[in-house]
């Protein structure tokens, strides 16, 4: 590539000239890089030539088109990888170059064998050291590099699963080497991240090059997947139907859409450590209908969070108890605790010895070659090259970072030497391997970039099974060293080309599928999933019902018709009330009611004012958050839409508001009522709908009853009554019936019965109600029917029938400047109504007290 | 000599404990020098599960859950031990030097000597510093009997150090034991374990109970022993020694051990996570050790 070439693109990212657009797509080595396109003769390799020629003919035009396909498929399924900034605000999408990385058949199976095998190795290593440690004995591993690592948990001594592995998932990344072999850089084997992401990387590749994915005969995914599923259903110690579950740390995590696309994809809920509990020495997970049995785990969680009673003390993310009842076997979790000593670089330095002394042979798969500093030679090699090495932690969690000598300053080196001294058994020193580049579509063009492959392989019955793909990470510039999720490195589709067709279905295989799945349970939902969709529907309502109201008082105080100070006042005090940002415009000064923009404009964009539009907006997200995996993909673009929304709205507002700030609001509504009518038209009517409406109801209701005392108990004037009445009836959408219907009669009795006593209006207080008794009979009963009104029940009867009792007239008659009648009724209705929440609320979702440590100590570095 | 050892432990807590999962290391293990002949433990309220099982370091671990809400926690640990009868009085200048100790260390890799390395390295709450070495290193010469060494070390450690209950708690580092001079039985074995980890030889933390001999004329009075702390270093000839710098002395008949571990962490007698309780729990111990016979 010309240099000339390069900078024409970075300076002119959108538009290109004419001449350019035609130009076809491609792909050229850059000079003193190792490539894998290119043999060493010069010709393409055969494996890219098909797709390089492709992509030729698809030209940058198109190629951007489909790059710009892939990122809306990607941002529609809500693929993100999280990295939380410092304001705790997740800067998040998922990165897919769409350019795959192709691997040929010959080549993947030489690979595959290597992985194969390395997971068998992996296996009985990790068998030894938590049983005899022969290893140690045989002096294949000095008792230092086990003994002093922070993945070795002693509490785990002894631990096995059912049948043949200890080791389930097992994730190797690696890098291909001059001479075209693959060499090992790492083990993940506590909770390897990525499969989930290979499947939605493929997913959106094979729709976005529907016929060039066809064409290249791309060996399929999914029986990984099943095989995945079958392992961890076959681990279950129980005769009974199988519940598994997967066990995600939370949406804090940088991996949670992963969790919620595998849980789904697997069929296994998601849980937080919160919906498990330990009782009666089984794991259970809380769910509507009461504990359920769990019987394996696939954990997302790194095993020393597991359990605060022997594991870490101050974790968060574990479950009391939990080791315990791993150590009895009635519930088996993969992979299994204390297998994050895998991941000690220190193995790769004795690999060759462990597998000679395991399996009788040094393994096919090449190691980086690694230095030990608790090794005396090692460490004198160390202090001598450090420059030309990259220095490690032996564990992860150590509190240590990995650094490339070559970047350190003389003074930083001294630092480094001091800290390798004093914790010499801490660190691993690694030769930094040049990486193999493929191309890359950057900027319209096909550019080389570094690339490491991360490949899976899965236990089955009695070996293991490989996923013929993986997740291949690019370096963000050529030569690029660091290549990770967490610094931002986009991914790749792999694809791994068949020699010869697939056979579509293997038949053992779909046989064992059709088992599991007929021996599959309903998904049960654990409560906090269901309580997470029940403050959806109430954020989202509570949204929707400020930005109406909102709207409807920009529109008054901004419209021809002048609006008297006394109703001003009426107005931007219900909006303080509505949106609970008190003290606001309640007895607020004629100044700031006279310039109320500052405080509006507060009430709107403030995220740090609990109840402003965009923290309540923002709680909605973060709900949704929590029960994606139950949320449609239609769903999630509408979710997506309203961050964007969100996003628009702080740089229309950058300034202030604006002339028409109602307008500046129009699509956030236009949002909420789409998602609104997703979920009266596409969720399933499941228990989690019906929690969902409930929260709905129940602010809605809440909101109605709300705003007609803000609106309506004050009496006043004609003029300003008028007014009000139009507030009222604008921001519940229902001016157009009043008027109609006002043909005959008009006022204040006929607009508080349209928006009190009329079943017909779906925004009446009376139709919520109804709704909240259909939802009401319709949720699962804790204990056996009486007959008797259960409490919730009782307060809603009441709420009821205290309206349906309730007549206008007599509500609106008053002899002094309030409506007392009108204002004690919404208030009965107001309390009842809460009542009502709080019992429903008491009795279906769980309310835990955090556990604490019953002896203060402090965990040490190991 | 039969002893019987009752240890209570009790949780007061402010407010009600809705449910725990606790771990105690409360029964005695056998040893070279001990053999635990029965032992029982009641805990109330009544817990919903039990497990008595042998950790890592081969201590007993005693499980349990309690799922009914309390606000008081009691548990009851009575065992009976057998204690090899003389006391171990050894002479001194026989043993394998210091030097040699190192030496065999380093080469040997029979099974006790690859265990024993793992006894060498830093512990959450032990980290070797040169201001141990420092401290450590007048009483090491590498021509003379380790055992000679060790006994050194207890009598300075012994000396130097003041037994001051109301200096440090469980959260004390031993940076701070170590410049004020002043700690308990816990604090004393941590800082000789890190002063021989410093030294090149592998050191583990004792729990136990001790027992008290009433002054002459006196009667001794129930509960009045304690559970105590010391510490046990391993020479490739000898296997593990004992040796009690609270006492300045090697351990003896009246050293009853429950359990072996790094430090004690690994084997605090009562941990574990309650839900509920409010903020700081009162903790009683009481302990009585009563010999049952003499032989």
């Amino acid at each position: 590539m010309s240099k000339a070439k390069y900078s024409q693109v970075q300076l002119q990212p959108g538009g290109q000239s004419q001449s350019q657009l035609l130009q076809p797509l491609e792909y050229e080595s850059m000079e003193g890089l190792l490539d894998d396109v290119r043999a060493e003769d010069g010709s393409i390799k055969p494996q890219w030539s098909y797709l390089l020629s492709t992509l030729r003919d698809i030209g940058p035009e198109v190629m951007r088109e489909r790059e710009q396909k892939a990122r809306r498929i990607l941002r529609d399924d809500g693929a993100t990888y999280n990295i939380y900034g410092n304001d705790g605000s997740p800067s998040s999408s998922w990165e897919l170059d769409p350019v795959p990385n192709v691997i040929g058949s010959e080549d993947w199976a030489n690979i595959e064998a290597g992985l194969l095998e390395r997971s068998e190795l992996f296996n009985l290593v990790l068998r030894d050291l938590y049983g005899p440690r022969t290893l140690l004995r045989h002096g294949a591993l000095p008792p230092e590099a086990l003994f002093s690592h922070g993945g070795f948990l002693r509490a785990c001594q002894g631990i096995t699963l059912p049948g043949e592995h200890e080791l389930i998932l097992h994730a190797v990344d690696m890098v291909r080497l001059k001479d075209g072999s693959m060499c090992v850089l790492s083990d993940r084997t506590q909770s390897p991240s990525g499969a989930g992401y290979v499947l939605e990387n493929r997913t959106v590749m094979s729709r976005v090059f529907p016929s060039l994915f066809r064409d290249s005969h791309v060996h399929r995914l999914a029986s990984f997947y099943q095989r995945l599923r079958l392992k961890l259903v076959s681990l279950s110690p129980s005769a009974d139907v199988p519940l598994v579950v997967l066990l995600t740390p939370g949406v804090q995590s940088e991996n949670y859409f992963e969790h919620a696309y595998l849980a789904n994809h697997l069929g296994f809920p998601l849980v937080q450590s919160g919906d498990l509990m330990v009782r009666n020495g089984y794991l259970w997970m809380k769910s509507l209908d009461g504990l359920k049995r769990v019987d394996v785990v696939m954990r997302r969680v790194d095993d020393i969070f597991c359990d605060p009673v022997e594991l870490r003390s101050d974790s968060q993310l574990g479950v009391p108890g939990l080791l315990e009842v791993v150590r009895t076997g009635r519930v088996v979790l993969a992979n299994p605790l204390g297998s994050g000593v895998l991941e000690n670089p220190i193995l790769l330095k004795y690999l060759p010895k462990i597998s000679e002394l395991l399996l009788g042979r040094e393994p096919r798969l090449s190691s980086a070659k690694t230095y030990w500093c608790g090794d005396d030679e090692d460490l004198q090699f160390v202090k001598a090259n450090i420059r030309q090495l990259i220095i490690k932690p032996a564990h992860r969690g150590s509190g240590i970072s990995s650094v490339w000598g070559g970047s350190l300053s003389d003074e930083e080196i001294n630092l480094l030497l001091t800290a390798i001294h004093t914790k010499r058994y801490h660190y691993v020193a690694q030769e930094r391997l040049e990486k193999s580049h493929i191309p890359s579509f950057v900027a319209g063009a096909l550019e080389p970039r570094p690339t490491i492959l991360r490949t899976f392989s899965v236990a089955t019955d009695n070996s293991y099974m490989a996923l013929p793909g993986g997740l291949t990470r690019i370096g963000t510039a050529p030569h690029g060293r660091v290549i990770s999720m967490q610094s931002g490195s986009p991914s790749k589709d792999t694809w791994v080309t068949a020699s010869e067709p697939e056979r579509i279905v293997d038949a053992d295989l779909a046989l064992e599928i059709a088992q599991a799945a007929q021996a599959s349970p309903l998904l049960s939902l654990p409560s906090r999933v269901v309580e997470n969709l029940y403050w959806m529907g109430r954020y989202a309502e509570r949204a929707e019902g400020s930005l109406r109201l909102l709207r409807t008082v920009f529109v008054l105080l901004n419209g021809e018709e002048r609006v008297s100070p006394n109703a001003r006042r009426i107005l931007l005090q219900a909006v303080t009330q509505i949106t609970a940002t008190a003290p606001g415009f309640i007895n607020a000064s004629e100044e700031l009611l006279a310039n109320p923009d500052v405080e509006l404009l507060r009430i709107i964009i403030d995220s740090g004012t609990a109840g402003s539009i965009k923290s309540t907006l923002n709680s909605m997200i973060s709900s949704a958050d929590e029960s994606k995996e139950l949320l449609s993909t239609d769903t999630m673009r509408v979710i997506n839409d309203l961050r964007d929304a969100l996003e628009g709205l702080d740089i229309e507002l950058a300034a202030g508001l604006t002339s028409a700030p109602e307008e500046s609001l129009d699509p956030l509504v236009t949002a909420l009522v789409a998602l609104s009518g997703l979920m009266q038209e596409s969720m399933i009517r499941g228990i989690g709908w019906r929690f969902m409406e409930l929260g709905k109801r129940i602010e809605r209701a809440l909101q109605t009853i709300n705003t007609i005392r803000s609106l309506m108990t004050t009496v006043t004037g004609e003029g300003d009554q008028s007014t009000l009445l139009t507030a009222l009836l604008v921001s519940m959408e229902v001016l157009i019936t009043y008027r109609r219907r006002g043909r005959v009669r008009r006022g204040i009795e006929l607009g508080l019965e349209l928006v009190l006593l009329d079943s017909s209006n779906p925004r009446s207080l009376i139709f919520q109600l109804e709704r909240l008794q259909q939802h009401l009979d319709q949720l699962p009963k804790s204990v056996p029917d009486t007959g008797e009104l259960e409490e919730e029940g009782r307060a809603l009867l009441e709420a009821m029938t205290s309206l349906q009792l309730s007549r206008v007239p007599q509500l609106l008659e008053t002899q002094s400047e309030t409506r007392e009648e009108l204002d004690n009724r919404l208030h009965q209705l107001d309390k009842l109504l809460k009542d009502f929440n709080r019992f429903v609320s008491d009795k279906h979702f769980d309310h835990r007290s955090d556990p604490q440590q019953l002896v203060t100590t402090f965990w040490g570095e190991q | 000599m039969l002893f019987r050892v009752k240890h209570i432990t009790r949780y007061k807590y402010a407010q009600r404990v809705t449910r725990c999962y606790n771990i105690a290391h409360i029964i005695p293990r056998d040893t070279a020098r001990q053999k635990c002949m029965s032992n029982q433990v009641s805990i109330s309220p009544q817990p919903t599960t039990t497990m008595h099982r042998g950790d890592y370091f081969g201590n007993n671990a005693y499980h349990f859950e309690i799922q009914n809400p309390h606000t008081e926690l009691v548990i009851t640990a009575e065992s009976d031990i057998q204690i090899g009868d003389h006391d171990i009085e050894l002479d001194l200048d026989l043993a394998a030097s210091y030097g040699e100790v190192l030496e065999h260390l380093r080469e040997m890799i029979s099974p006790d000597t690859v265990e024993a390395r793992e006894f060498l390295l830093n512990s959450p709450m032990i980290e070797c510093s040169e201001a141990l070495e420092d401290y450590a290193r007048p009483s090491f010469q590498s021509g003379r009997s380790l055992k000679v060494c060790v006994s050194d070390l207890t009598s300075r450690i012994f000396n130097d150090f003041a037994y001051d209950p109301n200096f440090t708690t469980i959260a004390t580092p031993l940076a701070s034991v170590l410049e004020h001079k002043r700690g308990v039985c816990q604090d004393f074995a941590h800082l000789q374990i890190g002063c021989l980890r410093s030294m090149g030889i592998p050191a583990k933390y004792v729990s136990g109970y001790i027992e008290t001999l009433p002054k002459p004329g006196e009667k001794k009075l129930v509960g009045v022993d304690a559970t105590h702390a010391w510490i046990a270093y391993f020479s490739p000839n000898e296997g593990w020694v004992e040796y009690d710098p609270t006492n300045n002395t090697a351990a003896n008949r009246q050293h009853i051990v429950t359990a072996f571990g790094r430090d004690y962490l690994d084997v605090t007698p009562v941990k574990g996570v309650i839900f509920g309780g409010g903020d700081s729990p009162l903790l009683e111990v009481s302990v009585d050790v009563k010999r049952l016979e003499s032989r």
